[in-house]
């Protein structure tokens, strides 16, 4: 699943069903209530985009919703989504790393912990529209940062080419929460590496960078993955901090469909669906990829 | 005579104001087997990370081999060394974990595959080459880690407590297995471990080390028997020990509860009145009177404890405790609790301490 | 190990930059709808809104319902299955992730489409309903961190023996939750709670579909509108976040602390 690092999830899973077996046929009526709400308001909704997406206005079958997703307008705002997910994961996983790694292995004092994981927590929940306000005031055309660099530095950066309602700006604006939720999965499982394993690396003649092309990184792989699984998914079905942003202007996947279902923009509520569709089909993959390549680097795990 | 294999010179080290080590010496003879052993907290494992490069003295030097190693970084010692437990790369395979060295080194997949299947064949695990170290027993993930600290040819061998974890009956066989493969391979070896025993019983020599420093270093039969301080003595081995007070230095006179006893030439530079603690090793001491003995104290019986082969007998003696064990015999009862009781032993076994 | 240090601290210092200096923008500009002077009128005239106090008010109470209807559903839920169903687990795992699998867009898509006046559970029909659904949706958004807290909290009790010892005095399964799971249970259901409202308080893509009058859309409608309030209104709910975790920090030092488990 995403959430990798909490706990070594799958690991323990398969814990004995103690004597339980026999008498169990009638123990899942106490999850009816959950799975009743699971599938209401979970199951139920997404079955019916899945569905939706191909089905005429009058409920037969048809492929012409997904076909009309392929008009260069939509494949651009697909393209663009994409793009600012993968760079936002990757650079948030990266930078997320790092700060993770500084705190934890890094050799910084002890104290800086505590206030760095809980400034994650903050951050990493701090997303949506305050955001989109947070980095106009700061990157805005009037913004702090704007402003100092023109005024002590001479630096315009618009007339650089900057703009916060961009690929560019928008990836900036989403690693504020982006980084801090790496920092917070990353963390334990950083604080899992044990010290043996570095020291016998050493011991062994290793280098530190033996160390961690052989030994650190494949241990970490997984949680890194289901990272970067996470925050894709997370940025790409990002909709209130883009479009408190840019209103519409800026024609990203969730901001269109956003627009199609208030009806500004386009009437066809069947491509509604097929945009939908399309969403859960880049999650899914993604989330298809990141557990394929999981089962296949974690052969050692039990 | 030739230089000594390791030796570790007036080395001492401090973490901020506390000195953990203080001025260490030891020389170890190429192929010898000596244990560190101590409490916790004695230091022991922080000469042993000095000699590993995990730690930098703050003074005194370490060589290997006529070299001085020790501004040395670790990975360029060429020391094997086995951890505590779970030091297996998890990641890895057995056979990949025991070419490791081999093979950051650089050497050519035909060599690796070839020291693997020979250290495999060492450790007597051959079939379990591609097994990942979750697949093994405690003790078989220490088997592979010694393995894997062989694999290169190392020139010293450590083990920081590599036993500690595991339960006793692998901890005996497998300690027995470490001291066969080092005496095949003719390793110098250093151990550290808490557990005296262990250390008795697979040792060429052992240095008891207490507050950071060397408190005795000898071989397992000096140690048991002519423990140099209170702390060896007590340390090492169990022991009874009996308050005493000198009446006569020179005779060689001294009242334990009441009862006076005589030990000849082991009283020199006492003076009468003086206290002394008296101890005697409980396979010292025997129930009721004996031919070879020529001490004896008198007291009652406190306990007995029925073990199986073994009778572990406490018998008190004033306000003291002496315990001893007798083997069981089936025709002949143990004594009851309560009973006058008499021990006895010989003067020249009683390890008298100032 | 020295190189390491300086690393350390030079990627340390640019994280705090990144992370700051948004938020020294944001306070700095939301203090200028002075002209030529640094003030807090920005603070007046968003605290003075009547729509903001609507809208918050709507929102806290979302949040709570929110919470409350969550700890209901994942509490006995997480120790049924803890108790009974270990099997399970795998299954409510991947249930309880897909939230963050399925962008929240998608799902408020399919509830306007499956509630709407013309099914057969027309929630978005009236005012009430919608509410009900749009808290739903909540708890959907807060399931992940919900369930995953208090499945956390429960590995730290030993479910079986307290409920056999619960049942042994007697007890019966509403008091055995209520009374001996919940208590043990509370600091990560709290945790829970904190975080569900930290989500909920600033959600705004449900919230506006739905057409609720809730704190978000107002935030956003605000931003389109105005220039320095935003800024403040920034400010308030960077300290609302702060202190839903410093909440969540608190509660903590209460937590049971966690056995060694066997693996």
């Amino acid at each position: 699943m995403t959430l990798s690092a909490g706990e070594g999830t799958g690991s323990k899973l398969a814990a004995p069903a103690r004597g339980v077996r026999q008498r169990m046929s009638f123990a899942w009526l106490g999850v009816v209530p959950f799975l009743l709400f699971a599938l209401l308001f979970l199951v139920l909704p997404t079955m019916k985009i899945v569905v939706g997406s191909f089905q005429t206005n009058d409920g037969g079958f048809t492929l012409a919703n997904i076909a009309n997703l392929f008009q260069p307008s939509i494949l651009a705002a697909y393209w663009i989504s994409i793009r600012i997910s993968v760079a936002s994961a990757l650079l948030g996983c990266l930078f997320g790393f790092l700060v993770a790694w500084a705190v934890v292995l890094g050799g910084l004092p002890g104290w800086l912990r505590s206030p760095v994981l809980t400034f994650s927590g903050v951050a990493s929940n701090f997303a949506g529209v305050p955001l989109a306000f947070a980095f106009l005031a700061t990157f805005g055309r009037l913004g702090l940062v704007t402003l100092i660099l023109r005024d002590w530095f001479g630096i315009n950066i618009y007339g650089l080419g900057f703009n916060l309602l961009s690929f560019g700006g928008l990836t900036l604006t989403y690693l504020f929460f982006q980084i801090p939720l790496t920092v917070l999965i990353i963390t334990p499982a950083l604080d899992g590496m044990r010290r043996e394993w570095r020291e016998a690396a050493s011991m062994l003649g290793a280098t530190g960078f033996q160390y961690w092309r052989l030994v650190a990184l494949p241990i970490l792989w997984p949680s890194l993955l289901g990272t970067f699984a996470l925050l894709f998914a997370n940025s790409f079905g990002a909709v209130a901090t883009a479009y408190a942003l840019t209103g519409s202007s800026l024609s990203i996947v969730p901001i269109l469909l956003f627009a199609q279902i208030r009806g500004d923009v386009l009437q066809d509520p069947h491509l509604g669906y097929a945009l939908a569709f399309g969403m859960i089909v880049v999650t899914g993959i993604a989330n298809f990829v990141y557990i394929w390549l999981r089962t296949r680097s974690e052969r050692w795990v039990k | 005579m030739a230089d000594p294999f390791l030796s570790i010179r007036h080395v001492e080290k401090s973490f901020g104001t506390t000195r953990v080590v203080q001025d260490f010496n030891l020389d170890v003879e190429a192929g010898e087997f000596v244990s560190f052993l101590g409490p916790s907290g004695c230091g022991k494992t922080t000469v042993l990370r000095m000699v590993a490069g995990f730690e930098e003295p703050s003074s005194g030097n370490i060589v290997v081999a006529g070299k001085d190693i020790t501004r040395l970084r670790p990975n360029q010692r060429n020391i094997g060394m086995v951890f505590q437990a779970y030091a297996l790369f998890p990641n890895l395979t057995v056979a990949q974990n025991i070419g490791f060295g081999l093979k950051v080194a650089g050497a050519s997949r035909a060599d690796i595959d070839r020291r693997v299947t020979e250290m495999l064949a060492l450790i007597s695990l051959p079939q379990m080459a591609d097994r990942y170290p979750y697949q093994l027993s405690g003790g078989q993930q220490q088997r592979v880690a010694l393995a894997r600290a062989l694999a290169p040819k190392p020139k010293l061998l450590l083990l920081d407590e590599p036993l500690s974890a595991l339960d006793a009956k692998v901890r005996v066989s497998l300690r027995e297995e470490i001291r066969t493969i080092q005496k095949e391979l003719g390793i110098t070896t250093v151990f550290v471990t808490h557990d005296q025993e262990e250390a008795l019983s697979i040792s060429d020599r052992i240095a008891v080390m207490y507050g950071g420093k060397a408190e005795q270093v000898g071989t397992p039969f000096e140690i048991y028997n002519r423990p140099a301080t209170k702390f060896v003595a007590n340390f090492v081995g169990t022991l009874n020990v009996l308050e005493g007070t000198v009446a006569d230095a020179a005779a060689g006179t001294v009242v334990v509860d009441r009862q006076q006893l005589s030990l000849k030439g082991k009283l020199d530079g006492s003076r009468p009145g003086e206290a002394l603690s008296l101890a005697l090793r409980p396979e010292a001491v025997a129930l009721g009177r004996r031919a070879d003995s020529d001490a004896s104290l008198s007291g009652r019986i406190a306990d007995v404890h029925f073990l199986g082969s073994v009778i572990r007998i406490r018998i008190g003696i004033g306000d003291r405790i002496v315990s001893l064990d007798m083997f069981n015999n089936s025709s002949a009862p143990p004594p009851a609790v309560g009973e006058p009781a008499e021990i006895s032993f010989s003067s020249k076994d009683v390890l008298v301490l100032h | 190990m020295k190189a390491n240090r300086i690393w350390s601290w030079i990627f340390l210092a640019l994280g705090i930059l990144y992370f700051a200096l948004p938020l020294i923008g944001t306070l700095e500009f939301s203090l200028k709808l002075r002209r030529g002077a640094y003030s807090l009128d920005a603070y007046w005239v968003v605290l003075g809104d009547p729509r903001f106090q609507q809208t918050f008010l709507y929102s806290v109470m979302m949040a709570l319902a929110t919470i409350v209807v969550g700890v209901l559903l994942v509490v006995p839920t997480a120790y049924w299955v803890r108790l009974k169903l270990p099997g399970w687990r795998p299954f409510m795992e991947f249930i309880t992730l897909l939230p963050l699998v399925i962008p929240p867009i998608v799902i408020v898509f399919g509830y306007i489409r499956l509630y709407n006046t013309s099914s057969w559970l027309p929630l978005t029909g009236s005012a009430m309903g919608t509410n009900i659904l749009l808290m739903f949706g909540y708890v959907v958004l807060a399931l992940p961190y919900m369930y995953r807290a208090v499945d956390t909290g429960l590995r730290a009790i030993d479910v079986a023996t307290l409920t056999e010892a619960a049942q042994s005095l007697g007890a019966g399964w509403v008091t055995i939750l209520s009374r001996v799971i919940l208590p043990n249970v509370a600091v990560a259901v709290l945790s829970g709670a904190f975080l569900t409202f930290a989500i909920v308080i600033g959600e705004f893509v449900m919230a506006a579909l739905l057409s609720r009058p809730a704190f978000g859309p107002y935030m956003q409608l605000l931003g389109a509108n105005r220039a320095y309030e935003p800024a403040a209104l920034a400010v308030i709910a960077f300290a609302i976040t702060w202190g839903c975790m410093a909440l969540i920090q608190v509660v903590s030092r209460f937590a049971p602390k966690t056995p060694e488990q066997p693996h």
